[in-house]
């Protein structure tokens, strides 16, 4: 019993018209307070994985807190970022996360990161490719960058999803100044980097001999991995049998527990 | 009229209820190092804590000084003195109004001057995407400024029927929570919403709306932290808002202390 897992809960959250009408003129302070809040959880709880100690996240409590935090503040950009980094990749809750872009987009009309995170997520979680040929195109209009004016055309459907996830985890780990989830996101960005080997060497392999390799480990005895990627997650790599690359910790700290 | 004005000011700085709220803007200080903790708006979360700081300061001043001025003066029978001299009410009310006034605007920019020096020091640390938007902070800054005062006109008018400090107090404290609250409400009953409510409902809050202070159209801390442009017009209204609101406040507090038997 010592060791059983407990749920570290973010305590009561009031419902955000609560918020509102006791905030008065401090909106703006209320908002990034709860963000802070989340922020602080989030960061022991991240602190607490990389000592291999897994403790159940409440993540209702965060998802309530950061939908507070916008309510109160529909232009906090913090609060969507927190919303991507957790909503999309932890919940798993990406229409939720896109619906929390989308209110953000009529208030922070002149940014190009919401529209960057909802095409992210329409195209490779949900593989909406229209709506997030939609996104980034808003996004290229804004900004003129290439990738996403790419991205938004024939390209979204020819790229890689591996390809994507870096081009999106460069953008967020290198614009991150939290160290917790900037640590968080290259941890992520390195698993990508690995996968993108493994696939290439396993495209150049199916390319010469017309067949899918059977493992990781094959790749690398006939020579087309140099050397076989660390799974920063503590996992091992493999190819499923439809051959695409895999990892025993699915990719969470968690993974290799469940 | 002007010299009351200019006593009150000299005694609002002996004051130790503001000595030990100015002690408060030592938060001042740590906005920097907290600024830091955030993921992708450094400069704007410092705007966002000075511009938050400058409101909780200016709340504490014009609640606990402007709803204890007038009691304090009738209490120490200061008031009575005063009055013995060739000074009517209106001129002692308006001139102690006009004090308070001119103490809080000083106040605001003094805090204002402060806080941009923070922001500007953050944002040299951690330069922003877009500039700071300092026509917008300025606009921000005082229009804070004429909501407290409007908040200390609304704390004149409870001391002058109150006889003790408890309603100009917490009627001050009543009035601005309610006063904040009142667009979000009326905004909220008369949308698609609010067609649930029965229409003797609808007329009171309408009512409500029109008569209450109106603390929200005072708030202009989303344009300054973001950059949000602001509509000249929208600001004249405010400002003549303020400016009627506020002479409407005098004028009713100066006729109830006219009449009013002081001991």
């Amino acid at each position: 019993m010592r060791n059983r897992p407990f749920v570290e809960k973010l305590g009561y959250v009031p419902r955000s018209e609560v918020f509102m009408l006791a905030a008065a003129d401090q909106k703006q302070f209320m908002s990034a307070s709860l963000v802070w809040k989340v922020l602080s959880y989030f960061g022991g709880l991240y602190e607490k994985t990389t000592r291999r100690i897994y403790t159940p996240p409440d993540y209702e409590g965060m998802k309530s807190m950061i939908q507070s935090a916008i309510k109160l503040d529909p232009y906090n950009l913090d609060a969507y970022y927190f919303a991507q980094a957790v909503l999309v990749w932890d919940m798993k809750q990406v229409s939720a996360a896109n619906e929390l872009l989308e209110y953000g987009m009529k208030y922070r009309f002149w940014d190009w990161y919401l529209p960057f995170f909802a095409g992210f997520n329409a195209g490779y979680f949900l593989k909406d490719y229209e709506t997030a040929a939609k996104y980034y195109k808003r996004v290229g209009d804004l900004t003129g960058n290439e990738l996403s004016i790419k991205l938004a055309g024939r390209y979204m459907y020819e790229a890689g999803q591996t390809d994507m996830a870096i081009a999106y985890l460069t953008a967020m780990e290198q614009g991150a100044q939290n160290s917790a989830i900037k640590n968080s996101f290259k941890i992520r960005l390195d698993a990508f980097k690995g996968v993108k080997l493994i696939e290439s060497a396993r495209d150049e392999y199916v390319k010469k001999s017309g067949k899918k390799p059977a493992s990781v480990d094959m790749l690398l005895k006939k020579g087309f991995l140099k050397e076989l990627p660390v799974d920063p997650y503590g996992g091992t790599f493999y190819l499923d049998e439809k051959g695409h690359v895999r990892s025993t910790s699915k990719f969470a700290f968690a993974g290799q527990k469940q | 009229m002007f010299g009351i004005a200019a006593i009150t000011i000299k005694g609002v700085f002996r004051d130790k209820v503001f000595r030990g709220i100015l002690m408060t803007a030592l938060a001042f200080f740590v906005i920097p190092s907290i600024s830091s903790l955030s993921m992708r708006q450094v400069t704007a979360l410092s705007m966002t804590l000075s511009l938050s700081l400058i409101s909780f300061i200016l709340l504490l001043l014009s609640i606990f000084l402007g709803g204890t001025s007038l009691w304090k003066d009738m209490d120490r029978r200061y008031t009575i003195s005063v009055l013995s001299l060739p000074v009517t009410r209106t001129s002692y009310v308006i001139g102690k109004f006009l004090g308070l006034a001119g103490f809080t605007l000083l106040t605001t920019l003094l805090l204002g001057a402060v806080a941009f020096v923070v922001i500007w020091y953050v944002a040299n640390v951690y330069p922003p995407d877009s500039p700071i938007a300092l026509v917008n902070f300025l606009f921000a800054v005082i229009f804070d400024a004429q909501k407290y005062i409007l908040l200390i006109a609304c704390a004149f008018l409870f001391s002058t029927v109150s006889t003790s400090f408890f309603l100009p107090i917490f009627g001050s404290i009543s009035i601005f929570f309610v006063g904040s609250a009142t667009q979000q409400v009326y905004d909220y009953v008369t949308s698609p919403a609010g067609d649930a409510f029965s229409p003797l409902f609808h007329k009171v809050v309408t009512l409500l709306y029109y008569v209450l202070p109106n603390f929200s159209v005072f708030d202009l801390k989303v344009n300054a932290i973001y950059g949000v442009a602001l509509s000249l017009s929208g600001l004249s209204l405010v400002s003549g808002y303020f400016l009627i609101y506020t002479a409407l406040l005098l004028t009713i507090s100066s006729i109830i202390f006219s009449r009013r038997e002081i001991q």
